[in-house]
C-alpha cells in the first residue's frame, strides 16, 4: 500500500519540513503572546537564577511589554508608518534569527522574545523618513552579526539592536533625514540640532518633549511613554537601575556645569530610550554593581560629549545623537568590567 | 537601493571577512604554542576570530563616520 502525506515523518519530508517550519513562528508567537503576557506581570512565576537575577527571558517579555506604552505613542504621532517600521523590524529580526539557526543546525530559539526585541528597539530608534527596508536590513545584521555569529544571546558583546543601529547610521545616513514633527509631519529640526546650533539648550517646550510633540525617532519621542515603562521594570525588577541612574547623574551634572536646563537634556535626543532600555540589556552590561555605574557613568560621559561636540558633516552623516557610540564602546568594556569587580563572595 | 548603499554594506562584510581570515589562523598558532590541543585550538580560535571581526566591523564603521566627517 502507497504511504499517505500523514505517514511519511516530518524530518524525511522536504516539502512538509518546509512548511512546518513556515508556519511553526508565526505560529508559536500568536500562542504563547497570551502566556508571555502573563508572566511578564505575574510575579509568582518570575524565575529566579541561582545568582539572585531573574531570568533573562522573561527580562525580555517584560521589555516587550514596557516598551509598549513609547510604541503606541509613536503610531499614534506618526501613524501607521511608525507600525509598519516597527513590525518591519521585529519580522526581519525574528526571521533572520530563526533562518541563521535553521541553517546552522542549531535550537531554533526566535520565538524566546529576544530577536522580537531587538527588532522592536530598531525599528523604534529610526527617524519615520526611513524606508521599512532600512530597518529590516538592519535588524538581520544586528542578529546575525552582533548576535548570532558569537553564539547567540549570552555569547554577545554588543547589543544586537545597537549593532543593528550603527549598520544603520553606516549605511543609510541620508535615510535619516528630513526629520517630521508628529501629527502634521512637517520637516523641522530636533532639538538636539537646535542645541548644536544655537549653542543653548533651549528653544523648544519643555513639557513638548516631555509628551512627545516633538521632531526625533520613532520611539524617543515620549519621554512619558518611555519612563511608564521603564517604571514597569524597575517594578518587577527586571532592570539594572544602577545603569540608568549613573548615566543620567552625569548628565545631570554637566548640563549644571554648561548652565543649561537638565531637563532639556534628559528629553531630547534618544538617552532615556538608550540608558532605561538599551544599555541595561542582560546580556552586554555588567553584572555587578560598582561596574554598573562606571558603565553609567560612561554611558552618560560619552552621550554628552557627542551632543556638545559631536560629528556632523552636513548633507552626508547628520549625527547630534552619541546613545548608539556610548552604548557600543561600554560594551565593549563590560567584560572587563565583570572581571574587575566581581565580589568575592561570587569569586567562590 | 542606492549604490552607496550596497558599496557601503560590502565593505562592513568585507572587513569582517578580512579580519577574521587574518586572526583565525594567528589565533590557531598562540594556541597551540601554549600547549592547547589541535581540535580546542582551532575551536576556541574560531570563537576569537569571529569576535575580532564583530570589533572590526563597530571601529571600522565608527572610524569611517568619524573620518567622512573630518575630511568633508
Amino acid at each position: 500500500m502507497r504511504p499517505t502525506q500523514d505517514d511519511i515523518p516530518i524530518g524525511l519530508d522536504n516539502k512538509h519540513h518546509t512548511v512546518a517550519f513556515m508556519t511553526e513562528i508565526p505560529a508559536k508567537i500568536l500562542c504563547n503572546l497570551p502566556s508571555w503576557l502573563y508572566n511578564a506581570r505575574n510575579d509568582d512565576y518570575r524565575p529566579i537564577r541561582h545568582d539572585g537575577e531573574v531570568e533573562p527571558m522573561k527580562i525580555m517579555y517584560g521589555m516587550l511589554v514596557a516598551l509598549t506604552p513609547a510604541a503606541l505613542w509613536s503610531v499614534y504621532a506618526f501613524g501607521p508608518a511608525a507600525l509598519i517600521r516597527i513590525v518591519a523590524g521585529i519580522v526581519a529580526a525574528v526571521a533572520a534569527e530563526a533562518i541563521f539557526q535553521k541553517l546552522t543546525r542549531q535550537k531554533v530559539t526566535a520565538t524566546d522574545g529576544s530577536a522580537a526585541i531587538t527588532g522592536m528597539l530598531l525599528g523604534m530608534a529610526v527617524s519615520i523618513s526611513t524606508p521599512w527596508y532600512a530597518v529590516s536590513v538592519s535588524a538581520v545584521f544586528g542578529i546575525v552579526f552582533g548576535k548570532q555569529l558569537l553564539g547567540g544571546v549570552g555569547k554577545n558583546l554588543f547589543n544586537p539592536a545597537m549593532f543593528g543601529r550603527l549598520f544603520y547610521l553606516f549605511v543609510f545616513p541620508d535615510s535619516i533625514l528630513p526629520w517630521r514633527r508628529p501629527f502634521d509631519l512637517v520637516t523641522t529640526a530636533t532639538p538636539l540640532e537646535i542645541l548644536r546650533e544655537t549653542g543653548e539648550a533651549a528653544g523648544v517646550p519643555i513639557l513638548d518633549m516631555f509628551l512627545g510633540r516633538i521632531p526625533g525617532t520613532i520611539g524617543e519621542i515620549s519621554t512619558l511613554a518611555l519612563l511608564i515603562g521603564f517604571s514597569y521594570l524597575v517594578y518587577r525588577k527586571f532592570v539594572r537601575w544602577r545603569i540608568p541612574a549613573a548615566a543620567f547623574s552625569v548628565v545631570l551634572v554637566l548640563a549644571i556645569i554648561a548652565g543649561h536646563n537638565p531637563l532639556f537634556y534628559f528629553f531630547a535626543g534618544s538617552l532615556m530610550l538608550g540608558a532605561c532600555f538599551m544599555a541595561t540589556d542582560p546580556m552586554t552590561s555588567p553584572r555587578y554593581p560598582k561596574g554598573q555605574v562606571i558603565f553609567g557613568i560612561g554611558i552618560g560621559a560619552i552621550i554628552m560629549a557627542m551632543r556638545w561636540w559631536g560629528w556632523q558633516t552636513p548633507g552626508v552623516y547628520e549625527f547630534t545623537e552619541g546613545t548608539t557610540f556610548a552604548v557600543l564602546t561600554m560594551n565593549l568594556t563590560t567584560p572587563w568590567l565583570n572581571r574587575k569587580f566581581k565580589p568575592v563572595r561570587a569569586a567562590k | 537601493m542606492p549604490e552607496n548603499t550596497i558599496i557601503r554594506i560590502l565593505s562592513v562584510l568585507l572587513v569582517m571577512g578580512v579580519v577574521g581570515f587574518v586572526s583565525f589562523p594567528l589565533m590557531v598558532s598562540r594556541l597551540k604554542k601554549k600547549g592547547v590541543e589541535e581540535a580546542a585550538a582551532r575551536k576556541q580560535a574560531m570563537l576569537r576570530a569571529k569576535t575580532h571581526s564583530v570589533v572590526a566591523a563597530f571601529l571600522y564603521m565608527v572610524f569611517m563616520v568619524s573620518l567622512v566627517s573630518l575630511f568633508l
